[in-house]
């Protein structure tokens, strides 16, 4: 069988769930009520049991005594009296007509204490205090079948026992008003409490179901925002791709470019050496050929290099993160890099420094790339220093600097340095500070540069704790 | 909501145990309330003041005797009735409470907590009635019989002064008893609710005694 959902309003699902939530509550408090009703009738069993042997233990003719019939009553007509209610409460729980029965059974209690304590006037506050017991049901029907028995059994007495509960003997007709008169004073009070309870606990079914669906709602808005979160991390890793496509292709066309130049000027070496070679004897005496050659070593190596690069920046393997001490691998880096007469290059990174985890082939390139940018930023009339300083930040984080004192960047040109193909050289790819920033960034940190002209240039890489962590 | 809605099978022993509850329920209160109103027998009192009395009655005053058993438990009720009788018309009335000491009985076997509650109401004479014989001329056979006789030692009122077996509260028997006592008009006979003051029969010699 197919139904057809239908789409209910804000207002709609508040009502249904508060409605929902009162019976719950209503259910949970009529539950508990009857369990403390079943507790309340054995105790009164027990007290009932105990009353009769106490107080009238045995009936007497002379010397002769029997068993009073109290104490059987008490045993007998108490042991009846909870039996049913009872067992309703074990059976059918938070019912009506267990609520209906345990009422009748806790008046009729009253008539038994009664007259055990033989019509004490005292005992029959029995009848107000499980009026307001039954109160606890917030159910103010069940206050009318407690009163109805009392009513009953003033209405019979008064017919046929009158002086038992009168002291005259002659039938009272109307009296039974006179006392059922306070008992319904009673119940007008207690209906107005059982009523106000109600009311406060279907208010309070209502703020939790206001609650509630402000939780479903916040949660569902939750949800949305994870997957357009979701959405947006593949949006941007499509775009990453779809840049580095894009760059790829540019890198290509520029790549077609860069290398049609050297191998042009390479295959023009090779045209003239190949013939040169054809006949030993003329180039052996040629000064073109050495210079040939070497021309042929500059532009394969110029070929390399731009497809090293593209390489780098192409290619993403994962990370193979190790504990690096940094000095180290700073002294490593510096190493590497084509040292210049003019331009000194210091490794200030103290040796005491917390050990991170980075994949150490990738970040030694990173910091070749900015050491070697640094040194190229000295102009080649001047001296000049490149400084590499490295300090623990907060919550073992490090920061590392690179640092020289030449020509600094326009401010025009700041914004670009780290897009992919956007060189100020002449002979460059401008794909090398591209391939820092995407490295720094995988490690879970981050790159900055400041700069001002003819100042010179400070590159600041942030490595956060768990990378900068100790091994 | 009620949970689940209990099945016709179900219902039908709900309403079977229910009708069967009440049953026994109204029959166990039908039982206590008949036991509570059923009066003891009533024998012919006389209609004088008895003149082999061991009681003697002062002169101008009303004399008032209850006899009673010295272990019944209604009687409890018979004696807070005559405390109320007391304290209306106390000035008027000399009490006595005659209690029971049955033959072969344990010397103070009458000497209980009744006995002590009697004796301390004010204008109340406390004595023994030794093998009943008080009892046997006054023509009382249940426990808080209270005859009242006037300065003239005819008898105005007899029976007991409680509404039923062990209750206390307004009663017609009190009522007029006050009511006769303040020279104003009442009944003269009430029935008696209170344990037998005679054995059932005989008791043997060497039986058991309680």
């Amino acid at each position: 069988m197919s139904t057809a959902a239908v789409e209910c309003t804000p207002e709609q699902r508040l009502e249904e769930r508060t409605g929902r939530l009162f019976t719950q509550h209503q259910q949970e408090v009529w539950r508990r009520v009857d369990r403390l009703f079943a507790g309340l009738m054995g105790a009164q069993w027990v007290f009932a049991i105990a009353l009769a042997l106490f107080v009238s233990p045995y009936s007497w003719e002379g010397r002769a005594r029997e068993l009073h019939l109290h104490v059987y009553m008490a045993v007998g007509l108490g042991g009846a009296l909870n039996a049913f209610p009872i067992c309703l409460v074990w059976l059918r729980p938070g019912s009506a007509l267990t609520r209906h029965v345990v009422a009748i059974s806790q008046m009729l209690w009253s008539a038994l204490l009664i007259h055990l304590t033989g019509g004490r006037i005292e005992t029959h506050f029995h009848i107000f205090g499980s009026l307001a017991f039954l109160a606890f049901y917030r159910d103010w029907p069940v206050l009318l079948s407690a009163s109805g028995v009392v009513a009953v059994d003033h209405v019979l007495r008064g017919l046929y026992l009158p002086e038992s509960i009168y002291g005259v003997d002659s039938i009272q007709g109307w009296r039974f008003l006179e006392h059922v008169f306070w008992v319904a004073t009673m119940d007008l009070v207690l209906i107005r409490s059982c009523t106000g309870g109600k009311w406060e606990m279907r208010q309070m079914a209502e703020r939790q179901a206001i609650a509630e669906l402000a939780s479903e709602r916040e949660h569902a808005k939750s949800i949305e925002l994870d997957r357009a979160l979701q959405e947006l991390c593949a949006a941007q890793a499509q775009a990453i791709r779809v840049e580095k496509l894009a760059a790829v292709g540019q890198l290509a066309a520029s790549v077609g470019h860069e290398l049609r130049n050297p191998l042009a000027a390479v295959r023009n070496a090779h045209t003239y050496l190949a013939k040169r070679l054809a006949k030993p004897e003329q180039a052996v005496g040629d000064a073109r050929v050495p210079q040939l050659l070497g021309l042929m070593d500059r532009e394969l190596g110029n070929c390399a290099r731009i497809i090293s690069d593209l390489l780098d920046f192409a290619r993403e393997r994962p990370l193979l993160l190790q504990p690096c001490p940094l000095r180290p691998l700073v002294e490593e880096a510096i190493g590497v890099v084509p040292p210049r007469e003019s331009v000194s290059v210091l490794n200030q990174v103290p040796e005491q420094l917390p050990v991170p985890m980075l994949d150490r082939e990738q970040f030694r390139q990173v910091l070749i790339n900015l050491v070697q940018n640094a040194v190229e930023a000295i102009p080649a009339e001047r001296a000049g220093q490149v400084v590499v300083r490295a300090e623990e930040g907060g919550e073992g984080s490090l920061c590392l600097r690179v640092v020289d004192d030449g020509e600094g960047i326009p401010a025009n040109v700041l914004p670009h340095i780290f897009e992919p193909l956007f060189t100020t050289k002449a002979r460059g790819t401008g794909l090398g500070l591209a391939i820092v920033a995407s490295r720094v960034q995988r490690h879970g940190g981050s790159l900055n540069v400041s700069s001002q002209r003819g100042q010179g240039s400070e590159f600041i890489i942030q490595l956060p704790g768990a990378a900068a962590r100790a091994a | 909501m009620e949970g689940r809605r209990p099945s016709a099978r179900m219902r039908l022993m709900l309403a079977v145990t229910g009708v069967l509850w009440g049953g026994a329920v109204v029959g166990g209160m039908t039982a206590l309330a008949r036991y509570s109103h059923t009066a003891g027998p009533s024998a012919e009192p006389p209609a004088r003041f008895p003149e082999d009395s061991a009681l003697r009655p002062t002169p101008g005053r009303f004399l008032l005797v209850m006899l009673a058993h010295p272990r019944c438990p209604c009687t409890r009720a018979s004696l807070a009735e005559l405390q109320e009788v007391m304290e209306r018309a106390g000035p008027r009335v000399d009490a006595h409470v005659l209690f029971l000491h049955p033959e072969r009985a344990d010397a103070a076997w009458e000497e209980g907590p009744l006995w002590q509650r009697a004796a301390a109401i004010p204008g109340v004479t406390v004595r023994q009635d030794e093998g009943g014989v008080e009892a046997q001329r006054f023509g009382a056979t249940t426990s808080g019989h209270v005859l009242l006789f006037d300065a003239g030692g005819h008898l105005r009122f007899s029976g007991g002064i409680t509404g039923s077996r062990g209750h206390e509260g307004n009663n017609a028997g009190r009522a007029s008893v006050e009511a006769l006592v303040m020279q104003e008009e009442g009944r003269s006979q009430h029935p008696v609710y209170g344990c037998a003051l005679e054995d059932p029969q005989p008791l043997l010699a060497g039986s058991q005694r309680p």
